[in-house]
C-alpha cells in the first residue's frame, strides 16, 4: 500500500483540495480476523455456549468461546435525487451504497461478511453503477443483474495480494464515479447478527449540487443500549468527517431488535432531505442448532453476564433495562432446520427466523420485511437544492413515504431509478415494500420512523398486527409474561420503532405450523391520517401500500 | 454572503456562545442539574405576568405561577431565588410532597383583570377545593381573588399540573407545573448494597446527594441515584404577542365588565419555540436559578456516573406530543401519572413497563423511568487502561460483582467498569499511552470536525484521553471547549425531540428541544449545587 501512495494522493489533491499533505481520505476497514473473532470465518458459527464459559474477563490470548463473525459495509455520504409517486424528481442529501451493490439493487441488506466485502472488482464501475451496468430505465426496474457486492475502491495492493486491502486506503476514482448524486432513500439496509462486529465505513464523497456547503456527515445508529459516543455520530459529542474523507464506525452488534440509522448533522435538516436508513440485528437464538430447546438456549445465555438477563432484587443481581428474561412459561419450542441453516450461512435474503431471544419461539416469522416511515416537505426540498435558508417553523410533509416510495410506488417491484443531475440513472429507491405471506405464514414488520415533523398512524385492515416489541425491547414483564398486544393500527413519532407480526393462520397448530390458514388475497396497511393518503397534490397514494396473501 | 450560509454563520454564533458560558461555568462552579423545587404541605401560588427569555433574544409574553408561601426551597439552591416568595416562573414551582400527606395549594388570580378567572387541576388526586367562584372544570379564582385546593398525595411519582380554565390559552401562556411525591417507604435495597456503594463513591469524590428521596416508588425496583425532571411544551409567538397587545389595550378595564376579556386566536397553531423546562437549547443548559433567565429557574442539564440509575421524570405540557430521545441507552418506564406498572403476576418484584430509547411525551401525561449507561458490551475498554503503562491510573484492575461490574472499589475512577472489556483495546496501533492490538484504525484527525461536546479522544475521562492524545500521543484535540480533555472528558449524548425540527428556535438550528447529557469518569465531580 505504501508504494501506491504517492500515485493516487496527486489526484486525490486535486480532487479534494484538501490543503493538509495527511488529510486524507477515502479508505475501507473490514478485518479478516480480531481478538473476538481470531479466526477468518465467513459464515454465522452455532451458537451452543456462551462467549465466556469460565471468568467474566477479557484474555488477550482470544480464549473464550466464539460467537459471531465479522461484518462490513460501506456507505457514501453525499446527495442525489427520487422520484415521488407523482412523478416529481426530488432533490435530496443522502447516503448510498458503496458496498453490497448487487445486494441492495435488489432490496436485500448490503451487509457482508469479510470475504465477500474485501473482494476486489474485475470490472470497471460506470457512473450511476449498477444501474448503468443493468441497463435500468427511469422509474421502474426488473431485478438486478449487479452480482458485485465488495467495496466500491478496493484496488489490489502494491504486491497484487487482492487477499486483504482492508487496511488501507482505497482508490477514490470509483467512489466518486459510483458514489456521487448517488443517494438512496431510505439509506443502505444494514443487517446484522448478536455477536457480530460490524464495521461500517461512510465515505464524504460531497454534495456536488451544493458547492456552497461543506457539510460533514455522520452515522448514529438510533437505540443502541450503552453506545459510546465516539461512535454515536453525534457531531457535537464526537467527531465529524469532513468531505473526502471516511471513518469506520465500529460496534459490537447490541442486542436484537429493529433499530434504525441517520445522519445527526443539523437533524431537521438532514433527516428531512433523506438521510435515513435501516439497521436491524438478529437474535442469536437463530443461531442454535436445529432441534434444540429454544427455553434451553436462553438458559445458556444466562452464562455469559453480557447477554444475561438478571433480575434479582437488589442492584448487583439486578438489570433494569434487560427485556428478555426466561419466559413465564417453557413451551418446549425448539429452533427449526429452516431458522438454522439460514442463520449459519449468513445469508441477506429473505429468511425465516425469531424476531428476539424469546425462549418460547413466540416471535417467530417467516418472512421479515423492514418497513421505515417518512416523509418529505417539496418546498424545503426545493429550497434545499437552491442556496437559500430553508425554514423549520413552515415544514409540512407533502409526500408520506414507506420505505422512500409513496403508493403506488409502494408495490412495484424492483429497484426504482432516477435520472440525477449527472444525466446518469441511479437507483434511488431500491426498496419496494410488498408485504408477500404465504397463508398460513407469519410475517414480521420491523417498523420504524423517521418522519422529522409529525406522528403518523399505520393500520392494517384485515390481518391484525400483533406488536411485540417496542424500540427494540420485547414486550416482557421481569416475571416473563409476554405483554404482546394485537391492534390494527400502530402509531409513530420520528425515532421510534416497534415489531409487528401479521400472522395469517386463523387456526394455528403450533407456531411454525397452521391449520387452517385465512384466506388468500391482497389486503392493505394505509395511514388513517387521511390527508397522509396523498402525494402532494395527488388525492390518492401516499402512507399505503398491500400485504399480499398467497 | 449567501443566506444559507447565513444561517451556518447564526447557528455558529449559538454554538461558540454555549461552550464559552460553559467553559465560564466550568472555572468558577460546576453547575447541573437535578430536581429543584419547594417542599412543604401547603403553598401559595400566584399567577401573573412576565416576560420570559428564548435565546433568539425575543422576550416573550407569558404567564407563570410564583410560590408566594409555605414551600422550603430543597434540597439546594441559593440563597435568594429559590425558596418561596420568589418571582413568576415557567414552569411553575414544583411541588415535592410525601405520600399520604394532605396538601393545600392556595392560587391567587394576579393576572391582569382582561384575562379573567385561572384555576388548577391536579391530575390524578381527588381534589376538595374552598374558595373562589365556580368554573366549567374546578373552583377558580376571579381576578385578585384566591382559591384553595386540598388533596391527599396518595399516589408516589410525578404528576402534572396545569390551569384548567381556558385551557388552550393559559398552559400556552405557561400556567403549569410538576407535583413530586416521594414514596412514604423506602425498600431496603435501595439504601444497601450498591445503592450504599453509589453513595460512598459520591461522598468520596466530594459529591452531595440530590435525591429527593432514594426510591421512586416503595418498591425494590424502583432505587435511584440521581434525577432529573423535564417538563416539554411548546409556544406559538403570534398567540403571545396577540395576548400581550389586548392585555395592553384593556389595561384599566374593570375585571367581568362587558368587554375586559381576551379574544385570542389559538388556532391555527404554529409553535415556534420548543421547551424542555421553560427554556430552550442551549439556555437549558446553564444552571438552574441562573440571574438571566429570572422567570425561567429550571434547567436541563443531566450528567451521571457510569451505573447510576438515572430517574427521569418526564412531564408533557402544552399541546403536543414529542418523541424524547434518549441518546446512550434505554429507558425502563416505571409509572404513568403515579400508577407503577408492575407484573400481573409477581407485582411485588417484578416491573411491567415499557423499555424505550424514545419516551414520546403526551400533554398533560407524566412518567417516570430508570436510565443508566455503563458501556456494557462495547467490546473495548472505554477507559483505556495500559496493563504496560507507567501510569498507576492506567493500571486499575476490575473485578467483576456478580452483575459483571467492578463494583467493589468505591473509591477507584473505574468504580463500575464493565469487567469483560477491561484492557480490551479498541484500536490496532498504540495510541499514545494505549495500547494497541484491537479491531479498529482510527482515522488522521486532521480530516475530521470536532465537536464542542467531543471529550479529546474515543476514551471516558480525563485520565484516559491526556493519556491517549497527551504529549506522546497525536494532535491534541481542539474545539472540544464545553467537555474539556483535561478537565471533564464525558461521553455527550444528546437528548433531544426526535421530531427534529423541534430542535431549533424560531427557525434557527440549533435550539428548541435539545441537551446534552454527560457520562462522566469518577474523578469529574458532578457539582448540582446552585
Amino acid at each position: 500500500m505504501r508504494k501506491l501512495f504517492p500515485l493516487w494522493l496527486p489526484i486525490l489533491l486535486v480532487c479534494l483540495a484538501t490543503a493538509v499533505a495527511s488529510a486524507q481520505s477515502f479508505r475501507v476497514q473490514c478485518p479478516t480476523s480480531t481478538a473476538t473473532h481470531p479466526t477468518a470465518a465467513n459464515s454465522e458459527p452455532d451458537y451452543t455456549a456462551p462467549t465466556y464459559t469460565s471468568g467474566q474477563t477479557y484474555v488477550s490470548s482470544g480464549a473464550g468461546h466464539v460467537n459471531g463473525a465479522i461484518k462490513c459495509q460501506q456507505i457514501s455520504g453525499g446527495d442525489g435525487y427520487s422520484t415521488m409517486g407523482d412523478g416529481t424528481q426530488t432533490y435530496m442529501f443522502s447516503f448510498g451504497p458503496l458496498s453490497g451493490l448487487g445486494d441492495m439493487a435488489n432490496g436485500r441488506p448490503g451487509t457482508e461478511f469479510p470475504s465477500v466485502f474485501n473482494g476486489v472488482y474485475g470490472g470497471t464501475f460506470a457512473p450511476g453503477d449498477p444501474a448503468t451496468s443493468d441497463g435500468a430505465g427511469p422509474g421502474p426496474n426488473p431485478a438486478s443483474g449487479f452480482r458485485y457486492n465488495g467495496a466500491v475502491g478496493l484496488i489490489p495492493d502494491a504486491t497484487g495480494n487482492t487477499a486483504a486491502p482492508s487496511a488501507g486506503h482505497v482508490d477514490p476514482r470509483p467512489i466518486e464515479d459510483v458514489g456521487v448524486m448517488n443517494g438512496n432513500i431510505p439509506a443502505p439496509l444494514m443487517a446484522i447478527d448478536e455477536d457480530d462486529e460490524f464495521f461500517l465505513t461512510l465515505t464524504n464523497v460531497g454534495m456536488i449540487m451544493r458547492p456552497d456547503l461543506f457539510e460533514q456527515h455522520t452515522v448514529h445508529f438510533h437505540g443502541y443500549p450503552n453506545a459510546s459516543s465516539f461512535y454515536d455520530g453525534v457531531p457535537d459529542a464526537s467527531v465529524a468527517i469532513n468531505i473526502g474523507g471516511s471513518f469506520t464506525y465500529y460496534y459490537l452488534a447490541p442486542d436484537a431488535g429493529t433499530y434504525f440509522w441517520h445522519c445527526h448533522i443539523t437533524p431537521p435538516e438532514h433527516l428531512q432531505m433523506g438521510m435515513v436508513g435501516q439497521i436491524y440485528v438478529r437474535p442469536r437464538q437463530d443461531r442454535v442448532p436445529a432441534g434444540t430447546s429454544l427455553y434451553t438456549a436462553l438458559s445458556t445465555q444466562q452464562g455469559d453476564l453480557r447477554t444475561a438477563c438478571p433480575l434479582g432484587n437488589d442492584a448487583v443481581h439486578h438489570d433494569i433495562l434487560c427485556s428478555n428474561p426466561l419466559p413465564a412459561i417453557n413451551t418446549g419450542a425448539t429452533n427449526t432446520a429452516a431458522v438454522y441453516s439460514a442463520a449459519a450461512s449468513g445469508t441477506n435474503a429473505q429468511r425465516p427466523g425469531y424476531a428476539y431471544n424469546d425462549g418460547d419461539g413466540s416471535t417467530y416469522y417467516d418472512v421479515e420485511y423492514p418497513i421505515q416511515i417518512h416523509g418529505f416537505d417539496p418546498n424545503f426540498h426545493f429550497v434545499g437544492m437552491t442556496f437559500n435558508p430553508e425554514g423549520f417553523v413552515d415544514m409540512k410533509d407533502k409526500y408520506f413515504l414507506l420505505n422512500g416510495r409513496s403508493y403506488p410506488d409502494t408495490v412495484t417491484p424492483g429497484p426504482l431509478a432516477t435520472q440525477s443531475a449527472d444525466g446518469v440513472l441511479h437507483y434511488s429507491q431500491p426498496l419496494p415494500t410488498i408485504i408477500t405471506i404465504t397463508a398460513g405464514q407469519r410475517a414480521l414488520l420491523r417498523i420504524s420512523d423517521l418522519d422529522v415533523t409529525e406522528f403518523q398512524t399505520l393500520a392494517s385492515l384485515g390481518i391484525p398486527m400483533q406488536v411485540v416489541a417496542l424500540n427494540a425491547k420485547l414486550l416482557r414483564d421481569q416475571a416473563g409474561n409476554n405483554l404482546y398486544y394485537t391492534t390494527n393500527s400502530i402509531t409513530l413519532g420520528g425515532g421510534e420503532s416497534l415489531d409487528v407480526i401479521l400472522d395469517t393462520c386463523a387456526v394455528r397448530a403450533s407456531i411454525t405450523s397452521c391449520t387452517t390458514p385465512m384466506a388468500a388475497g391482497t389486503y392493505y396497511l394505509y395511514t388513517p391520517n387521511l390527508d397522509h393518503l396523498s402525494n402532494d397534490a395527488e388525492n390518492f397514494g401516499g402512507l399505503m401500500t398491500e400485504v399480499r396473501v398467497n | 454572503m449567501r443566506t444559507m450560509t447565513m444561517k451556518k454563520v447564526i447557528s455558529n454564533v449559538r454554538l461558540y456562545l454555549v461552550p464559552i458560558a460553559a467553559v465560564a461555568l466550568l472555572l468558577a462552579a460546576t453547575a447541573h442539574a437535578a430536581a429543584p423545587g419547594v417542599r412543604g404541605t401547603s403553598f401559595g401560588l400566584t399567577a401573573s405576568a412576565a416576560f420570559i427569555s428564548q435565546p433568539d433574544g425575543q422576550l416573550v409574553y407569558s404567564w407563570g405561577y410564583a410560590c408566594a408561601s409555605g414551600g422550603s426551597a430543597v434540597p439546594f439552591g441559593p440563597a435568594t431565588g429559590s425558596a418561596c416568595g420568589g418571582a413568576m416562573q415557567i414552569p411553575g414551582p414544583t411541588l415535592i410532597v410525601t405520600q399520604g400527606q394532605s396538601v393545600s395549594v392556595t392560587l391567587t388570580n394576579n393576572l391582569p383583570a382582561a384575562a379573567g378567572n385561572t384555576s388548577i387541576l391536579f391530575t390524578g388526586f381527588d381534589v376538595t377545593t374552598s374558595g373562589g367562584v365556580a368554573g366549567l372544570l374546578t373552583q377558580e379564582a376571579a381576578h385578585a381573588g384566591t382559591v384553595t385546593y386540598t388533596f391527599t398525595a396518595t399516589n408516589a411519582g410525578t404528576h402534572a399540573y396545569y390551569s384548567g380554565t381556558q385551557g388552550d390559552l393559559q398552559v400556552e401562556m405557561g400556567l403549569y407545573g410538576a407535583v413530586i411525591v416521594l414514596p412514604s417507604a423506602i425498600p431496603a435495597n435501595c439504601t444497601s448494597g450498591v445503592a450504599a456503594s453509589n453513595l460512598t463513591a459520591e461522598r468520596f469524590w466530594g459529591e452531595t446527594d440530590f435525591r429527593l428521596a432514594a426510591a421512586a416508588y416503595n418498591h425494590p425496583k424502583a432505587c435511584y441515584d440521581r434525577e432529573y425532571l423535564f417538563q416539554f411544551s411548546e409556544m406559538d409567538p403570534r398567540i403571545h404577542r396577540q395576548a400581550e397587545e389586548q392585555v395592553a389595550a384593556r389595561s384599566t378595564c374593570v375585571a367581568g365588565a362587558v368587554g375586559c376579556n381576551l379574544e385570542v386566536a389559538t388556532e391555527p397553531y404554529v409553535p415556534a419555540y420548543y421547551l424542555i423546562n421553560g427554556r430552550s437549547m442551549p439556555d437549558d443548559m446553564d444552571p438552574n436559578y441562573a440571574a438571566e433567565y429570572p422567570h425561567q429557574p429550571y434547567n436541563g442539564n443531566p450528567h451521571m456516573h457510569p451505573g447510576e440509575q438515572v430517574l427521569l421524570r418526564i412531564i408533557g405540557q402544552g399541546r403536543w406530543q414529542h418523541p424524547f430521545h434518549e441518546h446512550g441507552n434505554h429507558v425502563r418506564i416505571l409509572g404513568r401519572d403515579g400508577n407503577l406498572i408492575v407484573s400481573q403476576s409477581d407485582p411485588a418484584n417484578s416491573l411491567a413497563g415499557p423499555l424505550l430509547f424514545t419516551t414520546t411525551t403526551t400533554p398533560g401525561v407524566a412518567m417516570d423511568g430508570i436510565f443508566y449507561w455503563t458501556g456494557r458490551g462495547l467490546n473495548w475498554d472505554p477507559y483505556g487502561h495500559n496493563p504496560a503503562s507507567a501510569d498507576p491510573l492506567a493500571k486499575l484492575s476490575c473485578t467483576p460483582d456478580a452483575n459483571g461490574y467492578n463494583t467493589g472499589a468505591p473509591t477507584a475512577i473505574n468504580y463500575f467498569e464493565w469487567c469483560q472489556d477491561h484492557n480490551k483495546p479498541v484500536q490496532s496501533a498504540p495510541f499514545g499511552d494505549v495500547a494497541g492490538g484491537g479491531p479498529v484504525t482510527l482515522p488522521d484527525p486532521n480530516i475530521f470536525t470536532n465537536g464542542a461536546w467531543y471529550g479529546g479522544s474515543p476514551y471516558l475521562g480525563p485520565n484516559a484521553t491526556v493519556r491517549a492524545t497527551g504529549p506522546t500521543g497525536t494532535t491534541p484535540p481542539s474545539g472540544t471547549i464545553a467537555n474539556s480533555p483535561t478537565s471533564e472528558a464525558g461521553f455527550a449524548f444528546m437528548w433531544h425531540s426526535h421530531n427534529e425540527r423541534e430542535i431549533t428556535t424560531n427557525n434557527i438550528f440549533p435550539g428548541g428541544m435539545m441537551m446534552m447529557m454527560l457520562v462522566d469518569s469518577r474523578e469529574f465531580q458532578i457539582d448540582e449545587t446552585n
